[in-house]
């Protein structure tokens, strides 16, 4: 007896449900984790700004007193415009030097030292960033390596640690490393047929740069921009180690409130506005990027 | 805070059901997200160990050097939960269930909100050997309330000008004045929390005592301190104030003590701590008995064996923070047994020692404000770091 020859299922047909079903199967994972570990803290970091402490003791309640005692406040007002300028002024100075290390890295370098310079930008990253900036406060305070040595040739101690300068490098040292390597993988991709055909046509290095290189990197610059600026923002450890927190940021702002009577709520508002800041930040860069392209979003 | 469900897991947080979903209980296990992130990386089942003495503290002070033998004579284990500052004491006391500790270390003038909040209880005088310390301690006034005691003390210290001794001679530093000079420019460090560092400036502007201020004097001590912020080198944790003052990038700090130069001192950095003429402040650690505790006998060992003379010399010479002590019999051990840490500690018998300034009455206690709040003092303190 011959048996009934299945229908053969069209391939359209047999994969379209699984074409709905398995990216939100392999999605769920990251969508829970997600909603757990980020979203659920940040709605109740908002819940908590509306809170009061008493007796040390958070309490459930709904004041809007923290967040007028944070806003109103001439700390946290100063520290808002200092962070910002300082992340700004990082955004700046992280660009100015990333992009020509990028561009040697990227355009100049043999195949095997462009290995070895993305590895040296790589491995800082996986070391201790804390261990980092109390290798600078050895080098540039007072009695550290750099003034040590000028010793030795007669020149007065330079006031290094404890200021803008050092606040930068402590900054830069964090950030620097991966605006280069963004641009550096930003400046391999661009098709090189580019360059030449510019360069035929006569351009000048300069030209090339600002009529080619940047207009092809724009994304890059702009991710390395906005990663730069969120990092500089954040940051708790250069501000407090190199600076010894004058003036505070808002990071130090939030430890500072925690410290000062367990004001979470209060400190808890700092934080909020420093998610909004990000926010808009994060959203210009955004915009900046797609700006031009004709696209709505990168 | 949610009452525990079963009486004997004291310390078990009881999340609303499931199914109810009201605003309150959503607070409600907000809240007890919130314990739990602070005080619950304590493990429940040592609150009821007859053999775990749970113990609330400063940093290092179940170091074995100091607690070992206890720990050998008693066959138990103390279990250290640390905190930094006494705002972080009292935050972890009131969110931590009844019988999660079973003794607190607490700077004196904290005790009277522990009190407050319900946390400690009262001692039996004479379980204690109030009699073997200094006479000026034996009746410590932060430590009785109403009549009854309510904690024993432990060791104290002064706190006051700290100074880099080759930038600064000891004529120089006689006066808080000197953190005001030309010399002094950027190089003024701060440690970053407001009580000993707005008491000597407060101090310094001639309070005594330095807490108890009417609106005039709290008025006169910000106009004081605002004027003080041009000499600021930095705000500084406890860790960076060793590599500051190490460094150099202070070189002159009020509001610490030799509890921090001491120990840079035999490590060779040229520093050391003086009592300026306007006066110093006394910081005073001292031993509670945790109410609700089920380890009463054990807790009530613990601070007696603490205060025994082999104890309190382990204590004060602790290699990190070395501290005086204010039991006579220790003091006569340590001379005995160490006579060169004795004359680094001043704890001399005979000839100058730490009890010359308090009986000059140089020293003041370290409290809380009096007539303002603690909030109050913490918002001038962020504003003069802002500025």
């Amino acid at each position: 007896m011959s048996q009934p020859v299945a229908e053969p299922v069209p391939h359209r047909a047999r994969t379209a449900g699984s074409q709905r079903v398995l990216p939100a199967v392999l999605g769920l994972p990251v969508f829970l984790w997600q909603a757990v570990f980020f979203a659920a803290p940040l709605v109740f970091l908002i819940v908590i700004t509306f809170w009061q402490v008493k007796s040390f003791r958070l309490e459930p309640a709904f004041v809007l007193d923290n967040w007028e005692r944070v806003l109103l406040s001439s700390p946290f007002q100063r520290a808002l415009v200092h962070t910002l300028t300082l992340s700004a002024v990082t955004t700046v100075l992280a660009l100015v030097i990333a992009f020509p290390a990028a561009y040697t890295i990227a355009f100049r370098l043999p195949a095997r030292l462009r290995d070895l310079a993305v590895a040296a930008l790589i491995v800082p990253i996986f070391s201790s960033y804390m261990l980092r900036i109390y290798a600078w406060q050895i080098v540039l305070s007072p009695e550290g390596l750099i003034n040590t040595l000028i010793g030795h040739l007669g020149i007065d101690p330079l006031p290094m640690l404890g200021g803008a300068f050092s606040l930068q490098i402590g900054l830069l040292t964090l950030t620097l490393p991966i605006a280069v390597l963004i641009l550096v993988f930003a400046l391999s991709g661009i098709d090189r047929t580019l360059i030449e055909a510019a360069e035929n046509l006569g351009c000048r290095r300069s030209r090339v740069i600002a009529h080619v290189l940047l207009p092809a990197i724009r994304p890059a610059l702009l991710l390395a921009a906005t990663t730069t600026f969120l990092l500089a923002f954040g940051d708790y450890i250069s501000p407090l180690f190199m600076t010894g927190s004058k003036p505070p940021t808002l990071s130090i702002l939030v430890v500072d409130t925690v410290k000062s009577g367990s004001q979470w709520p209060r400190a808890s508002v700092v934080g909020v506005a420093m998610l909004l800041v990000l926010a808009v930040v994060f959203g210009l860069g955004r915009w900046l990027g797609t700006r031009g392209t004709g696209k709505g979003h990168s | 805070m949610s009452k525990p469900a079963d009486p004997k897991a004291k310390n078990t947080i009881v999340m609303p059901p499931a199914t109810d979903f009201s605003r309150r209980s959503v607070l409600k296990a907000g809240l007890a997200a919130s314990t739990l992130g602070t005080a619950s990386l304590w493990n429940s089942a040592d609150a009821a160990d007859p053999k775990v003495l749970n113990y609330l503290s400063w940093p290092g002070n179940a170091d074995p050097s100091i607690v070992g033998e206890f720990e050998k004579q008693y066959g138990v284990k103390i279990r250290i939960k640390e905190y930094v500052g006494g705002d972080q004491m009292m935050a972890v006391v009131n969110q931590s269930p009844p019988g999660t500790f079973d003794v607190v270390l607490a700077d004196a003038e904290y005790m009277h909100l522990l009190k407050a909040a319900d946390f400690i209880e009262p001692l039996d005088p004479a379980d204690y050997p109030l009699k073997d310390l200094w006479p000026e301690f034996q009746k410590f006034p932060l430590h009785w309330f109403d009549g009854k005691l309510y904690g024993v003390m432990l060791d104290f210290g002064y706190l006051g000008l700290s100074y880099n001794t080759k930038a600064f001679t000891p004529k120089e530093v006689q006066s808080y004045s000197v953190m005001w000079s030309e010399k002094a420019k950027g190089k003024v460090g701060f440690f970053d929390w407001y009580l000993p560092s707005m008491g000597c400036i407060s101090l310094s502007n001639g309070n005594r005592p330095p807490f108890d201020l009417d609106k005039a004097k709290f008025e006169a001590l910000k106009k004081k301190m605002f004027s003080l912020k041009p000499q600021a080198s930095g705000f500084y944790t406890i860790a960076d104030i060793f590599s500051s003052m190490t460094n150099g990038r202070a070189q002159l700090i009020p509001g610490i003590g030799e509890w921090i130069t001491l120990g840079l001192r035999t490590s060779g950095v040229p520093v050391d701590t003086i009592i300026p003429e306007e006066g110093g402040l006394q910081y005073t650690e001292s031993l509670s008995i945790v109410k609700g505790t089920s380890k009463r006998d054990l807790a009530r060992k613990f601070i007696q064996y603490s205060l025994t003379p082999r104890a309190q010399v382990a204590m004060a010479t602790k290699v990190d923070n070395r501290k005086s002590i204010p039991s006579m019999p220790a003091w006569k051990l340590l001379n005995d047994t160490k006579p060169q840490e004795a004359k680094l500690l001043r704890m001399e018998l005979k000839g100058p020692n730490v009890m010359d300034e308090y009986k000059a009455k140089k020293i003041q206690l370290r409290q809380l404000p009096k007539q303002q709040s603690i909030e109050d003092w913490n918002d001038l303190w962020s504003q003069f770091k802002s500025l």
